[in-house]
Formats: structure tokens, sequence, C-alpha cells
């Protein structure tokens, strides 16, 4: 059997099709792939809709409400939550943006033993199993007694963040041209100054992507927020998750709380798209 | 204005060596080209001037301050790169200010700074536009731009016609020799095209390997290079070498090599006695090659069948079967009907033959 005609002819039908054909195909995939991620949140909107005792039969009732999401915003706990998340999602992000930006300048310009020793850190904490971390920081957390405070959930945060942002944004920085720092040195900038006020200014479309991954990944964080807070600093993932508990499962308040969560993921998520792929295409 | 000393400058990548011992004084207000091919070296050696490499070894002075040590801000230089380097988050207007407002220049006198240059350039209507809405030829005179507006004491050019389409970069050379006459200032420029060092450098440093190979005029490098690398670098079409094997017959000496056989008056050419029973190597540049028969004793004649002619409209080069290499010929006839095949005769005056041993001319 001639081994070369196989991928040719799986590929056949594909390549059969006439342009306006395969167009039909990729809108129809793409419009397939949308409603499986879309579904979900359907369902979830759907649920937070639905009174407490019409959750499990979502499909057939036709009784919708509002009064979840009344609950859910009259408890005190969701509220400082919500601020909480808000918070910690912009600080980690403020504070990380500021290391992950040096960091990557640095493993994109410098050579020698600093850069290594600093790239070959980072990429030894990223082999680390996330949930490996979690263990070690809780007695960390405890020992510096910041456990269950802003500082206590900030740090981890920036940790994680330094290591998996420090990456992409050595790429950035990759994608400009040294020649403008060095004719930024060359015009009367220092080398610090040449990266204040010419790479960083290049990079922004980078660093609003990575800002935007920074927050959203803080706001959408469950692991940390669980292990490392407890009743001082409630963090929304967490509030959402206590809805389930021994007396039962509240699903329509959970999903009342999730919608809530999603409407500022969302306004980040349609602000920052264009940045989004305009950062990562650089 | 100032003149550039380096003395005994090298440079050493970890175990790789990519400059060694240059010597070059440079005049005040002189342009020099260092040309040469990819990694050479002359990138490296414009960097050090620059301040954006250090040097391993040896001293830099510009002005008769040596400049080992000081950043590339405090050398009173300034740059054009390759691709251009301008602020691309800046206007055209933000690009030329920049330097003058780092260093605190009156903002009157960044304005009048600025429409000098911009008139000397002829980019005033560009000076609110940003980098990225101007074509290559645009953006390299704001680069341009961007080294006039300061004055400074030294031009450095890394390559800065290499990413212009040819017919741009033939036209830059031009507004280069033009500027160089409204803005006399000392300049290095760095190419790998050896029509642009022969077209701007009052003086040519080749290098090669990290190695200066030779420096001088244009026409000195053209007429008399010290070694057969020059002698193909500079010119174009590239020098022919043929290597021959010395012999004395009388008081001539005779040349051969498969296929082609000449005599020179041993006195006219004593320097080849001391190259008697041994193989040297013979150059002739393509335009010296005259198709027809020798007229006389100072010409040598060779012939060859015709293997590729290339037909440039204003002349043809030929490309002749010579034993069992080949020799080129420029400046031919573009009329001259010449199949591939046909015998042709040649010339060329004894005076425009180069010898070449294994190091440099002989």
């Amino acid at each position: 059997m001639d081994i070369a005609a196989v991928p040719a002819r799986s590929a056949g039908f594909f390549f059969a099709l006439a342009p306006r054909g395969r167009a039909v195909f990729f809108a129809l995939a793409a419009i397939a792939a949308c409603l499986l991620f879309a579904f979900p949140v359907f369902w979830l909107i759907l649920t937070s809709l639905r009174p407490g005792t019409g959750v499990y039969y979502v499909h057939r009732g036709t009784e919708f409400t509002i009064d979840n999401f009344h609950e859910v915003l009259s408890q005190e706990i969701v509220l400082r939550a919500l601020f909480n998340s808000f918070m910690i999602s912009t600080l980690a992000t403020v504070l990380s943006l500021g290391v992950t930006a040096t960091s990557g300048y640095m493993l994109s310009r410098f050579k020698g033993p600093i850069p290594n020793a600093w790239f070959s850190l980072i990429y030894i904490f990223r082999c680390v199993p996330y949930v490996a971390w979690v263990l070690p920081l809780y007695f960390v957390t405890q020992q510096l007694n910041i456990f269950d405070s802003y500082w206590g959930l900030l740090l981890p945060h920036i940790a994680v963040h330094i290591c998996f942002f420090s990456w992409i944004m050595k790429g950035f920085f990759d994608g400009i041209d040294p020649s403008m720092e060095y004719a930024a040195m060359i015009d009367g900038c220092s080398r610090w100054g040449a990266f204040w006020r010419v790479a960083m200014p290049a990079a922004v479309p980078g660093l609003t992507a990575l800002a935007i991954l920074c927050w959203l990944y803080t706001w959408n964080e469950f692991l940390f927020a669980l292990i490392l807070t407890a009743h001082e600093t409630p963090i929304l993932t967490v509030v959402m998750a206590q809805f389930v508990h021994e007396l039962g499962m509240e699903w329509h308040l959970m999903s009342a709380t999730a919608v809530i969560a999603l409407v500022p993921a969302l306004i980040v998520t349609l602000f920052g798209q264009r940045y989004v792929i305009r950062g990562l295409r650089i | 204005m100032a003149d550039i000393v380096l003395s005994n400058v090298h440079k050493v990548y970890g175990h790789v060596v990519a400059v060694t011992d240059i010597n070059l004084a440079i005049k005040d207000r002189e342009f020099v080209v260092l040309v040469g091919p990819s990694g050479c070296g002359k990138s490296t050696t414009l960097r050090m001037i620059a301040g954006l490499e250090e040097i391993s070894a040896g001293t830099i002075a510009i002005g008769g301050r040596v400049v080992n040590h000081l950043q590339p801000k405090d050398r009173d230089i300034a740059m054009v790169f390759q691709n251009y380097a301008l602020y691309r988050h800046m206007s055209v207007r933000d690009n030329l200010a920049f330097g003058l407002r780092n260093r605190r220049v009156p903002a009157h006198e960044i304005a009048a700074a600025v429409s000098r240059a911009a008139r000397i350039l002829s980019i005033e209507p560009l000076l609110d536009r940003r980098p990225h809405q101007l074509s290559g030829g645009q953006q390299q005179r704001v680069a341009l731009g961007r080294c006039i507006v300061r004055n400074p004491k030294v031009f450095l050019f890394d390559e800065p016609l290499s990413n212009l389409d040819a017919q741009l970069r033939a036209q830059m050379r031009l507004e280069l020799k033009e500027l160089r006459l409204r803005v006399p200032t000392t300049s290095i420029f760095v190419t790998h095209d050896q029509t642009e060092a022969m077209t701007l450098g009052d003086r040519i440093v080749v290098m090669k390997d990290g190695v200066v190979q030779q420096v001088g005029t244009p026409l000195e490098l053209y007429r008399k290079p010290a070694n057969r690398f020059v002698a193909s670098f500079i010119g174009s079409p590239s020098m022919n070498f043929i290597t021959v094997r010395v012999s004395a017959d009388g008081e001539h000496f005779a040349l051969a090599c498969q296929g082609w056989r000449f005599r020179l008056p041993a006195r006219r050419f004593p320097h080849l006695g001391s190259h008697v029973g041994r193989s040297i190597c013979v150059g002739v540049r393509p335009q010296h090659v005259r198709l027809g028969a020798a007229l006389n004793d100072d010409q040598i004649a060779l012939n060859g069948a015709v293997t590729v002619t290339e037909q440039l409209g204003d002349e043809q080069l030929l490309a002749v079967r010579l034993g069992d290499g080949e020799i080129r010929i420029a400046g031919v006839d573009p009329d001259l009907s010449l199949p591939t095949g046909s015998q042709i005769e040649a010339a060329i005056a004894t005076d425009h033959l180069h010898f070449f041993d294994e190091l440099e001319q002989i």
C-alpha cells in the first residue's frame, strides 16, 4: 500500500470542496465550537433566573425570577467577596506587570550569568505542578502572619504570574527592534531610560494583553483563594463554592453569583479583546 | 567636528574573536566607509565606536578624548541604523526632537533645529505623521534628520540603505552625497555593498574575518588592491583570477596554465623573479579585457569559446572558456552577436595585470 497516499485521501474531502464550500465548512465548524462553549453559560444564566425549586428542570419550567440576584446581593459576604476579588485581581495585575515587564526585558535583551540563573529559576518553578505550591504556601503565609490577608494572596499570585508571564513578556520584547533602544541611548538616554521611554511604550499592546490575561486569571482563580483565605478575606470563587453546604445545594444562588462574577470579566474581555489579539500577534 | 582614532582595537566574544587589532585614523570631516562581507566585524567596529559594544582591548578616541568608558549618550555621536530604529510611538517631529529634549535644549531652539533638519531633508509635510505611515525612503530621511538635528561631532551609519529597493538606494546614495556637502561632519559608513563604498567614501576600509585588509581611496583600492580578497571584493563584475605557473624564458617570464600561455618582459616585471618555478595568481578586471587581437608587445592575447552572454543594454558581459577555467569580459558592444560556443580573440594590456601570491599582491 502506498503510505504517502493515506493522508492525501483522508484530507481529500476537504480539498475537494469549492472555495465557497470550504468557507461554509469553516463557518459551520466555528458556529459549532461557539455553541459548545456558549451552552454552559446559557444554562448558567437560565438557572440563575429560576426559583430554587425549579433548577432541576430548567428545560421544562416557565417560571422566572430575579429574586436570586436580590438574595445574593443582600448577603454581606458576597459584596465583600466581590470587592476583595476586584482589588486582589487589580493589585496582582499592577504589581505582576511591574515585575514581569522588567523580567521579560532582561530575558530578552541581556546575556550572562544573572539572566541565565533567572531563566533557570523560573523554568524550574514552571515545572512544579500548580497544586504542589499550595501546601507550602499555606505554611509560609501562616509563618509570615499574612494568612487570610491581601498580601497572603497577592504574593503567591505575583510569584505565579512572574513565572508564567515573564516568558510571554520576553516574547513581546523579542518582537521589538532593540535598535530603537540603541538609538535612544545615543540620543541621550541611559539604559534604564531607553527601557522606560522607548521599549515600554512600544510594548503597550503586549502589556495590555498581559494585563487582561493576568486580571482574568486572578479573578477566576480558586485553589489559592480556597487554601490561603478564610473569613477575613472572602474571595468570590470560594464564596460561590460555599453555596454547596451540608444542608443542601443552592444552585440558583450559586448561578446568580456566578452570573454577577461574569459581568466584570465580560467587560474586561470585551474591552481588551482587540488588545489581546494585537498583543499576542507581535 | 572631530577626528577619530582607533588604536589596537580588539573585540572578543567568549572564545570568538570578532575584531583583531584595528588601527585607523579618521580625519575631521572625512567620510570613511567600512566594507566587507557579513561577519567581517565592520558593524562590531562601528558599535564599539558608538559605545554600544564594550572594547576588549585598545583605545578609541573621538576629538582627542578617549571614549572607551563613556556611555553612548556622552560621546556626542549620532547613528543611523539599518532598520531606521525610529521611535514608533512618537510623531516624526518628536522623533527629531527626542535627542534635543534629552539634553534640555530650550523649546524654541528645538523647534528651529527640527525645522532646519526637516527643510534640508524635505520632510516638512511628514512632521506630524507616525513612522508606520511613512515609506522606507521617508523613514530613512527621518532617521537622517534625527542625526543632523543634534549637530553631533560624528555620524555613524550602520548599513542604512540595505533595506531599500535598488532604485531608492541609488537615489538615497545621491541624497547622502548632497547631505555631506551641506553638513560636512566626520562620518563612518558601514556597508557590504562595494558600490556604496566606492561612491560615498573619501576612504574605504576593507575588512575580512575581523582584520583590516586595506585602507585607501576608492581608486587606490580599485587600481592597487593589497590582496586577492580586496581585488575580488572591489569592482563589479568581480576581478578574474587565473592560477599560472611562472618560469624563466630568456629575458622574459613565461606564465602558463592549461590552455593559455603568455610572456612578460623580465625588466618590466622584475618582482616575478622570486616566483620562478612557483604558481601565482594573475588577476585582471573584466573591463580591462578587450575583444580583438593583441596590437603590440604590451598586450597579451587569449582565445576561447563563449560560454555565457549577459545583455545589460548598454553593454554585454561575456564568460569565455579559458583552459579549464573561465574569464569574464565586460564592456562588450551590446549589438555584437556572439552565440554560445563562438570562438573569440581578446587582448589584455599588461599594465592592467595584477599578480597575487597566497597573501598579497606581488
